[in-house]
């Protein structure tokens, strides 16, 4: 297929389907997911895995969703028992590896929303790589990783 | 009996006392201890918290009278927390769960202390804990008096305050600088869930990362052998 068919094609894809499409890029991205949070939260955290699968690292450089006052990139760190969220310019991810945004380590922090998304819907996020490349994706507002609604699920997995 | 007598029965009776107190009493806390999984024994009984008299998310007073009759766990949080409060909370939560399962009767009340009391008004916390949990509470107040109890849990919090150039540590007993609610700050902090007696004193604390059923095991053991 010629070029600009393929650009075409993939524009109209983009403005039809409004689903996760990746432009150029050599990251994968699965189960993003916001955490779910009290209805007044200033700050809300949203996690990913992003795999690399090219031959050169990799940097997250910036984030973007709309109706929140700013999106920001941190860690968090534990510093001889001091919690502490250190702001990132950049999320590395080394090649061919995958690195997990979650509770208590990388996280997007996500600040001021218009209003808090209830458990169950989604929030369209952007990202851009130091390639280029951008994505975007639908996170899941939910309260853990695992999906639970109820307690007693989450204590039949390991801890 | 003779003078010398009484006075030899009166040393015998001291030795033994000791001999018991310093052997047993220390031994049965040892014993406790042994079969702790992730709870550290951090009970002294001539240690009594500071005088504090704060308000609760419900507008009441809530002072040291408020920690005693019942178990509590108690944590120190702040409402801009975009990782580790909610974790925690959530942890609670799920110990506070598993505990209600198995044994209703030992599920102990749960307080969440802010750091920020100047963002975190009672009406904020509110909403924001009972997210989490209908039962907890959200305590704020003044600030000196917050930072006199952090201390004397042997927390620690520093604010990281947004500024032009970066961003700005500025330590707990110094000033917020100009401008820092308009630019927004962050707080680094300890993050131990305390597990307050019945006579309101600091028992047992829980360093992060917690396991919330192995932290409800805990506070059975501990409960049960108090």
């Amino acid at each position: 297929m010629p070029m600009i068919t393929k650009n075409i094609a993939l524009i109209l894809l983009f403005f039809i389907s409004g689903n996760v499409v990746a432009v150029q890029g050599y990251v994968t991205i699965t189960e993003p997911w916001i955490r779910s949070a009290p209805p007044n939260a200033p700050m809300l955290g949203a996690f990913m895995n992003l795999k690399n699968n090219s031959d050169k690292e990799i940097k997250l450089v910036k984030v973007h969703a709309e109706g929140f006052k700013r999106i920001e990139m941190h860690r968090t760190i534990n510093s001889e028992g001091m919690m502490m969220m250190v702001k990132q310019e950049y999320i590395p991810i080394p090649a061919h590896e995958l690195v997990e945004l979650k509770p208590g380590s990388w996280h997007i922090m996500m600040i001021n929303p218009d209003s808090v998304p209830i458990e169950g819907s989604s929030v369209m996020i952007n990202l851009l790589f130091d390639d280029g490349s951008t994505q975007m994706v639908h996170a899941a507002v939910k309260s853990s990783k695992m999906m639970m609604h109820n307690h007693d699920t989450m204590q039949m997995n390991k801890q | 009996m003779s003078k010398k007598i009484i006075i030899l029965i009166i040393a015998i009776v001291a030795i033994a006392f000791s001999v018991y107190y310093f052997k047993f009493i220390d031994k049965n806390y040892q014993d406790i201890a042994k079969n702790l999984k992730v709870s550290h024994l951090i009970y002294n009984p001539d240690k009594i918290l500071s005088s504090f008299s704060l308000i609760d998310h419900n507008g009441n007073n809530f002072n040291n009278e408020s920690l005693k009759g019942e178990w509590t766990l108690l944590v120190f949080i702040y409402t801009h927390c975009p990782d580790v409060c909610p974790t925690e909370l959530m942890n609670i939560s799920l110990v506070n769960s598993k505990i209600r399962k198995n044994n209703p009767s030992l599920v102990p009340n749960v307080v969440a202390i802010t750091f920020d009391p100047l963002r975190d008004t009672p009406e904020v916390l509110k909403t924001f804990v009972t997210h989490y949990d209908a039962d907890f509470v959200g305590v704020s107040g003044d600030q000196n008096q917050i930072d006199q109890l952090v201390k004397d849990f042997g927390a620690y919090y520093e604010r990281v305050v947004n500024g032009e150039n970066g961003v700005v540590i500025v330590q707990n007993y110094e000033p917020l600088p100009s401008g820092a609610l308009e630019n927004g700050y962050l707080i680094n902090h300890t993050a131990w869930i305390y597990l307050i007696n019945p006579d309101g004193q600091i028992y047992a604390g829980f360093p992060t990362p917690h396991k919330p059923n192995d932290m409800a095991e805990d506070i059975k053991i501990l409960i049960d052998s108090y």
